[in-house]
């Protein structure tokens, strides 16, 4: 019996002392990693977004809304745990289920093009990780945002709500028919590719609202839409930028294959 | 290893015959595979696989020749073991290869997964060859009758492949041809002390194997649509068709939801949602959608809501339609919905009929059984030709996948569907008011729209309509544009129809008559109405000028240059960088970017294929001007080969309406009485130069013949049944082929007798300029056209004979 409690009290001590261990080394670790990571953001930032690249073919974002939520959003907190290093790099990154999470700068490209209100509503289709719906909580008064995975819809709630977004609700669904108990939008952004532009997105968005949609085979040549609907009603589309999105292989434990190239 | 005597002269031939039929098989299949898997400009690329592994093998052979002397009998029974397991076990490696096609621009390792491609399949065609090149050398007096039979075994190995193609999936072929491989082994090692014994062991080794082991299902590329398909969470695969042109894969999702075209103003919650669809996949690519369809059409209103739907704005009132490439069936509920009286809906693959009004007929509304729709099983132009009906309205869908279309995989492949004699064709089967409805993808910078507008002027003027500005509408969405060509002038009254249409849906007038610049480009904002402009340019007095400013190759289409797809202009290529940037570049002219690879590679390989074999040999006695003349009449035979099989199977797809059976009749015909000729050959009736000096002015006669009369002869004979067709065309081929076949295997004999080291290079040579030949032929067909691809072979043929009389001292 003896042995058996002194066993036990053996096996209790390292369970309470790797844990202590493990929280002491990480409080001064966790710091570092944030200020790291701040200035990651900053690198991320001036170097991939707020700058044209050598050649021209792709403009900086310049709305100063957008760069900060850019600053501020803790990108390697909405990436899978094995892909936190690589965060803050311009490209995507896989997130699982064949879903990625965007490069940096198309995030905020999509976000500047919907010229957002900070008193706006907007509408995110693709929830993904929940990070484009973070950066748009920077930008505007209220997110929507609906993701069809189940798994995925469910974890980017509790990303969000862990990490203090109250300006945004999370649905599980189809984004094709949008979300018309909310419509309509100032805003509506579409993170995944569709064959055609949804109707009922058209349908949802206010006059003078603005959406951007990637449009194309969801697997290959896309092009990135406005949709601007004018006060009259009347919609005008136009095509700002050929994206093209390099897709994953199956398996989601794999690499990402390559990033996404996109030139204006 | 063991040295053998010859075998019999029977055995070996049989031998012969069952190891080419295997590799034409393996390389038929290997074609369906990757096009499958990839794309089908993989095809040309097989082929250039195929003739890598032929080019290899003659330069390993001439290295090792005189080690291979006594050996030639156990190097052709282990080849012919090496080709049995190779055939599967290529075929299983190739598929563990993460080759993307769209990637090669994006990742560099793809250029390595290429390369590793290729010298992988390339392995059971160097086993091929050097069986031949064995049975060459075991039988160095009769070339000429071992030609013989590799040329019939290859050309009954085409249609044996097409066959197995009607039953089997193209990823279970490899495991039937791998036993024949092995019955070829057997026969060799039946007069072995216990070689009856081995070889039957290793058939049924093989047998077994490949009748209870595991299958390698096909790698399909991530960029394909059955791939995203595959990925919704509710995806469900319903059923799957197997065709020679296609295999068909049926998906349920609700996520699918394929419309022809954009459906921007859509009025969803005053006309209903979309009805669930099933997405029929084409070899895991395009996709065409069958409806859920229960009789009632309101339930189909968003097919008012495409472009295409701007047709029925300016047909007669309840018109007999005709769908040229019918598919699933939603054009077809489209004509219904807007009141046909009869649709005749013509689909050229066998296996949409059968999936639609079968596994998925209730969920169709049998709309293919229905009394007011004619399904008609065949190629629609063929059809149209042999059919005198006239129709008020004839409607060219959106063909193939958006995807593939913009990014140009299709660039190299023919359509004959589109050249300017088709939509010719197309206008004389309208009624007095009819309209021809054509609806394409098109792209960004714009080309594609552009092209077909283009081929619409043409192809009214050449069929006699006098002011073709009168006849032609043309509007676009964001992703399609419908170009209309009417019989009798517009009336004020169709073009203000017209103009409501396009208004009311958000589409874009590109041109009407009488339309003004400020009316376009109103919906989908372009940096400049590019088509407003083409269009008015392609019909005023400049057309040159119209076609020589566009920076894209934009002339119509013709039956002589059946490439739609084909947009690239090297000369304009810096221009359209500096305007339209590099970023669309890779991604939208890619079949022929891989194509010019492909060949940048062969070229490389081959170069190394004939270089190092010609220094080993330098250090032996050859003289200089023997190897100069050898090499330079086994090439241009390569090359021109090649150049009219090509070009045949291009031009025979227009007869026999359908590129598969193209494929097989031409390379029947060519592979089968080539060995004929060879045979000829053998027998030796005429000298060596005056064999090949005879038989170039053959081919030359042969061809120029079929130059001045194939396209009468294919017009005077299109209604013909199928059957009669391929009796005709294998009858037509046959004098040339026959003449084909008498060169190569007269240079081989000769070698044989006066230069028997040179052999196995020589049919390297041989090798390595057909590989080449492949490629550049598609290159030729595509810049030049089917006409100069024929010319550019009989000058090779020629030079071939010049340098084969230079080779052969006059007695």
């Amino acid at each position: 019996m003896l042995t058996f409690f002194s066993q036990r009290f053996e096996k209790c001590k390292a369970a309470l002392i790797l844990p202590t261990i493990a929280v002491l080394l990480a409080i001064p670790a966790y710091s570092d990693d944030e200020e790291d990571s701040a200035k990651e953001r900053e690198r991320m930032v001036s170097e991939d977004i707020a700058r044209s690249e050598w050649w021209g073919e792709r403009q900086a974002v310049k709305d100063e809304a957008v760069l900060k939520a850019m600053r501020t959003v803790p990108r390697h907190r909405f990436v899978p745990e094995r892909q936190v290093d690589r965060a803050y790099g311009d490209y995507p990154l896989p997130i699982g289920y064949g879903q990625t999470i965007s490069q940096p700068y198309i995030v905020a490209f999509m976000t500047e093009l919907l010229k957002p209100q900070a008193d706006g509503i907007a509408l995110e289709i693709g929830t993904g990780s929940g990070y484009q719906a973070a950066i748009l909580a920077q930008v505007v008064k209220k997110v929507y945002t609906i993701e069809i995975v189940k798994p995925l819809a469910d974890s980017a709630a509790k990303r969000l709500s862990e990490l203090g977004y109250a300006n945004i609700e999370t649905k599980h669904g189809d984004g094709y028919y949008g979300w018309p108990e909310h419509g309509p939008f100032d805003a509506i952004i579409v993170t995944a590719a569709a064959s055609h532009i949804p109707p009922p997105l058209i349908e949802q968005l206010k006059p003078g609202g603005r959406m951007v949609i990637p449009v194309g085979s969801p697997f290959g040549s896309q092009y990135l839409f406005l949709i601007e609907k004018a006060k009259d009603g009347t919609v005008t589309q136009r095509n700002v930028l050929p994206v093209r999105f390099v897709p994953l292989t199956r398996s989601e434990e794999k690499e990402p294959a390559a990033k996404v190239k996109s030139e204006p | 290893m063991s040295t053998g005597a010859a075998p019999r002269a029977c055995i070996l031939h049989a031998a012969v015959l069952l190891l080419s039929a295997v590799g034409i098989a393996y390389q038929i299949a290997l074609m369906r595979v990757f096009t499958i898997g990839q794309w089908h400009h993989f095809a040309s690329m097989i082929i250039s696989m195929a003739m890598l592994g032929f080019g290899v093998s003659g330069a390993l052979l001439a290295i090792v020749r005189p080690w291979l002397r006594g050996r030639e009998a156990a190097v052709l029974r282990w080849m012919a073991v090496g080709l049995s397991v190779g055939i599967v076990a290529c075929y299983v490696l190739s598929q563990q290869i993460p080759f993307e096609t769209l990637q090669l621009v994006a990742l560099e390792g793809q250029w390595a997964n290429l390369l590793a491609l290729y010298v992988l399949l390339s392995i059971p065609f160097f086993c091929v060859s050097t069986c031949i090149v064995a049975a060459f050398m075991l039988a160095h007096d009769a070339i000429g009758k071992v030609y013989f039979f590799n040329m019939l075994g290859s050309g009954l190995g085409a249609p044996a492949a097409i066959t197995l193609l009607h039953v089997a999936h193209p990823s279970l072929l490899p495991y039937i041809l791998a036993p024949v491989a092995g019955i070829a082994f057997w026969l060799l090692s039946w007069e072995r002390p216990r070689g009856k014994w081995v070889g039957a062991l290793v058939f049924l080794a093989l047998a077994l194997f490949c009748w209870q082991g595991p299958r390698q299902p096909i790698r399909i590329s991530e960029y394909k649509g059955l791939s995203y398909a595959l990925h919704f969470p509710d995806a469900k695969i319903l059923a799957r068709q197997e065709g020679p042109l296609s295999v068909i894969t049926a998906v349920s999702s609700k996520q699918i939801r394929e419309t022809p075209g954009q459906i921007s103003n859509y009025p969803m919650s005053e006309l209903g949602e979309l009805p669930e669809q099933v997405g029929l996949f084409f070899d895991a690519g395009a996709v065409s959608p069958v409806n859920r369809f229960d009789g009632n059409l309101d339930s189909v209103a968003y097919l008012d809501y495409v472009t295409g739907a701007v047709a029925y704005r300016v047909a007669p009132p309840n018109p007999a339609v005709a769908i040229l490439g019918s598919g699933g069936g939603s054009d077809v509920l489209g004509a219904l919905a807007h009141g046909a009286r009869n649709v005749t809906a013509i689909e050229v693959d066998p296996g949409v009929f059968k999936l639609v009004r079968s596994e998925l007929g209730d969920f169709s509304g049998h709309v293919y059984d229905r009394a007011d729709v004619q399904p008609v099983l065949a190629e629609a132009r063929g059809h149209l030709q042999s059919h005198d009906t006239r129709f008020d309205l004839i409607a060219l869908p959106v063909q193939g996948s958006f995807m593939a279309s913009t990014a140009g995989v299709n660039a190299m492949s023919e359509s004959y569907l589109y050249t300017v004699e088709a939509l010719s064709l197309y206008l004389s089967r309208l009624t007095a008011n009819g309209v021809l409805a054509m609806t394409c993808w098109i792209d960004s910078p714009p080309r594609a729209g552009l092209k077909l507008f283009a081929t619409a002027v043409e192809a009214a003027e050449h069929a006699g309509i006098q002011e073709p500005q009168r006849h032609l509408a043309c509007i676009r969405s964001w992703n399609t544009a419908t170009v209309l060509v009417t019989k009798s002038p517009l009336a004020p009254a169709q073009v203000e129809a017209i103009r409501t249409f396009a208004r009311d849906r958000w589409f874009d007038l590109c041109y009407l008559p009488g339309l003004a610049e400020a009316e376009s480009n109103r919906y989908i904002l372009l940096d400049e109405p590019y088509y407003f402009r083409f269009a008015q340019h392609v019909l005023s007095s400049n057309r040159e000028e119209a076609y020589s400013g566009t920076p894209f190759y934009v002339r119509p289409a013709t039956d002589d240059r059946p490439h739609f797809a084909r947009f690239v202009k090297w000369g304009q290529l810096p221009r359209v960088m500096r305007e339209f940037g590099t970023a669309w570049l890779p991604y939208t002219e890619l079949g022929y970017l891989a194509l010019v690879a492909a060949l940048v590679q062969s070229v490389l390989v081959s170069l190394v294929l004939i270089v190092v074999p010609l220094v080993t040999l330098t250090r032996r006695a050859q003289r200089g001007p023997v190897r100069r003349r050898t090499l330079a009449c086994c090439a241009a035979l390569g090359f021109a080969y090649l150049f009219l099989e090509l070009a045949f199977i291009q031009r025979f797809q227009l007869f026999l309406a359908n590129p598969v059976y193209a494929v097989t009749v031409v390379l029947t015909a060519f592979l089968t009485f080539s060995g004929a000729g060879s045979l000829w050959a053998h027998q030796r009736r005429l000298t060596a130069r005056n064999q090949i000096a005879a038989a170039s002015l053959a081919i030359a006669a042969c061809a120029g013949v079929y130059l001045a009369v194939l396209d009468w002869a294919f017009a005077a004979c299109a209604a013909w049944p199928a059957s009669l067709k391929f009796a005709a065309s294998i009858t037509l081929l046959a004098p040339l082929a026959f003449a084909m076949g008498i060169p190569f295997p007269t240079v081989m004999q000769f070698l044989s007798d006066r230069h028997e080291p040179l052999l196995p290079w020589a049919w390297g040579i041989n090798g390595c300029a057909s590989v080449v030949g492949a490629l550049l032929a598609s290159l030729i067909a595509v810049h030049a056209g089917f006409r100069w691809t024929v010319a550019a072979a009989i000058i090779l043929y020629s030079l071939a004979a010049l340098a084969f009389w230079r080779l052969e001292p006059s007695k």
